[in-house]
């Protein structure tokens, strides 16, 4: 049962997953190409003169405006993030979307445990941005070694693996938000809206913190606290603590999520 | 356990401050065809939404063959095939995607023999299989849904409008099905249906409910036998002074005709007519909308 409805749910969202996949991915690329132009013409120095610091703070220090961070960018750039925290939402969303729709008519009617409901919103929308996260680390990986000017200092692996596996946990904690609200509401407009504009408050509340102090102490509710990307590339960070907590936050709303469709009006 | 197929004991459900149904109490037995009819609003979804476990009672309960469809929905889900009254569907899907994705969500495997036989009951031909729900008729989306709701062989199929949007041939065809799975003896059907000649000639007994109440639980049979019967006589000359076997039924006497509403046999009246120089008679056959729509009538005063 639940591989019918995972594949069912895969093959309604078909076109937005592989959307997200080639853009992210080809993202990857761009981002080497550019930083090996950069790198080539020797115009690292003068970029990271240009870049104002509280950007430079934000995005984790001057190691932006290097071949290694720039070709790195693709996992902290904001767009990057965002767009596959609303992927993450939109995908679990579907919980609403059948009420919404009346599918849950059909679904919920048959022998199917509610509970089987909710995994296969969390299997498609945990599954289809671990995916592609996999794919863009694959990709970026691909293109430096095609790619990177000889000499250059690329990235290391197991770095590079390391903020994936953070950046999936802040995905997979917005996904997991995006499921509780979907369990509770009527209108998959609704748990998408409120959740993406929650993800793009608590990030602009992240990159403010980063430059003024009386924000932090809010900057720890945000999800994106716990992902300090650059400074996990360059070793300065361990990120074990924050994927556990970002883990954690994940598994309490998927909780959430299981409690609240169990008791519901479908 | 409980010998009835379907049995509600005091159902209640609340939207907030929002009665939907109230104290439902109604019997269906197994193999019956039960009409359940009521105004738009009356609480008729609402209840089969807790009977299938998508709307959880505020009090009461509801059973499928003795088991409770909120403490055992899966077993319960297990025995029913549902129509809805709009057709949910995966429009990207193909009517034969459609009718396989559903069967994969079935405890049992559907036998393809009897999906075979329904496809072909209601015209569905491997063409129409093939082409995507979204481009479809609306006739051609029911026809699907009403496939869907039967393919599992369930022991209760709920039907809500099932013949909404089906062409005359479909309709007879949708009762040839049920008189086939009456016959057979082992399926409950409860229908819902604003189509009350439908509903007439398919169903053994109805409920209606109105303000989220059951207002009346009958026989057809007995609401036949109990429904005055409008008896129209026309004379060959002036009308006579009626008997007194017939006075108590007259409701209308004009110069050469009378107007009666009879309870009972009919053969007492004709023998009462013996000899009065009738020319004519008509009797209008009973008609259950005539009776539903009066029960509707005394609750259509505003509520308080």
């Amino acid at each position: 049962m639940l591989a019918a409805l995972v594949g069912r749910s895969l093959r309604r969202h078909l076109g937005l997953v592989a959307g997200l996949a080639v853009v992210l991915s080809a993202f990857q690329i761009l981002l080497v190409l550019i930083a090996r132009n950069l790198q080539r013409e020797g115009l690292f120095s003068q970029l990271s003169a240009l870049v104002p610091p509280v950007f430079l703070e934000a995005f984790g220090g001057s190691i932006i405006a290097s071949f290694s961070g720039l070709s790195a960018f693709g996992f902290f750039h904001p767009v990057v993030v965002l767009t596959l925290c609303c992927g993450a939402i939109y995908l679990a969303s579907e919980l609403a979307g059948d009420v919404d729709e009346g599918l849950v008519d059909l679904i919920a009617t048959r022998p199917v445990p509610r509970s089987l409901i909710v995994t296969r919103s969390a299997v498609v929308s945990g599954g289809v941005t671990a995916v592609i996260v996999a794919l863009m680390f694959l990709t970026n990986r691909a293109a430096l070694e095609w790619f990177a000017p000889a000499g250059s200092e690329a990235p290391r692996t197991s770095a590079m693996l390391w903020v994936a596996a953070n950046l999936l946990a802040v995905v997979w904690c917005f996904g997991a938000a995006g499921l509780a609200l979907a369990a509770h509401v009527r209108r998959r407009a609704t748990a998408v809206g409120a959740i993406g504009l929650a993800a793009v408050v608590l990030y602009l509340l992240h990159f403010v913190a980063a430059s003024w102090a009386p924000a932090r102490p809010f900057a720890l509710a945000s999800p994106f606290h716990y992902y300090e990307g650059m400074r996990t590339l360059i070793g300065m960070h361990n990120p074990r603590p924050d994927i556990i907590a970002l883990v954690a936050a994940s598994l309490a709303l998927l909780g959430c999520a299981y409690a609240l469709y169990w008791r519901r009006d479908l | 356990m409980t010998a009835d197929a379907i049995r509600a004991e005091s159902l209640t459900k609340y939207y907030g401050a929002v009665v939907a149904v109230e104290g439902l109490d109604l019997a269906v037995m197994p193999g019956e065809v039960y009409g359940f009819l009521g105004p738009n609003g009356a609480g008729k979804t609402t209840t089969i939404r807790m009977l299938l476990d998508l709307v959880r009672p505020t009090r009461g309960r509801i059973l499928v063959h003795g088991l409770d469809c909120r403490t055992s929905s899966l077993a319960v889900r297990s025995r029913i095939g549902y129509l809805p009254a709009e057709m949910p569907l995966y429009r990207e899907l193909t009517g034969g995607g459609y009718l396989d994705f559903l069967g994969a969500l079935q405890k049992t495997a559907v036998d393809p023999k009897w999906r075979r036989r329904l496809l072909a009951r209601f015209d569905v031909s491997d063409t129409d299989l093939g082409r995507r729900l979204g481009d479809l008729s609306h006739g051609m989306k029911r026809k699907f849904g009403i496939v869907q709701a039967l393919m599992g062989r369930a022991s209760v199929i709920v039907l809500d409008e099932p013949t909404s949007g089906l062409d005359p041939l479909m309709i007879e065809a949708f009762a040839e099905t049920v008189h086939e799975l009456k016959a057979e003896g082992s399926t409950t059907i409860f229908l819902s249906s604003h189509v009350l000649s439908e509903v007439e000639r398919l169903c053994d007994r109805v409920g209606i409910i109105r303000r989220g109440t059951l207002v009346r639980q009958t026989s057809i049979a007995d609401l036949r036998q109990e429904t005055p019967r409008r008896v129209r006589i026309f004379f060959e000359g002036p009308a006579p002074e009626p008997p007194p076997a017939l006075a108590a039924a007259l409701t209308r006497r004009g110069p050469r005709r009378w107007d009666l509403e009879w309870r009972g046999p009919l053969g007492h009246a004709l023998d009462a007519m013996r000899g009065l120089g009738v020319a004519d008679i008509e009797i209008e056959p009973f008609r259950l909308e005539e009776y539903v729509l009066g029960i509707y009538a005394e609750g259509s005063e505003p509520r308080h």
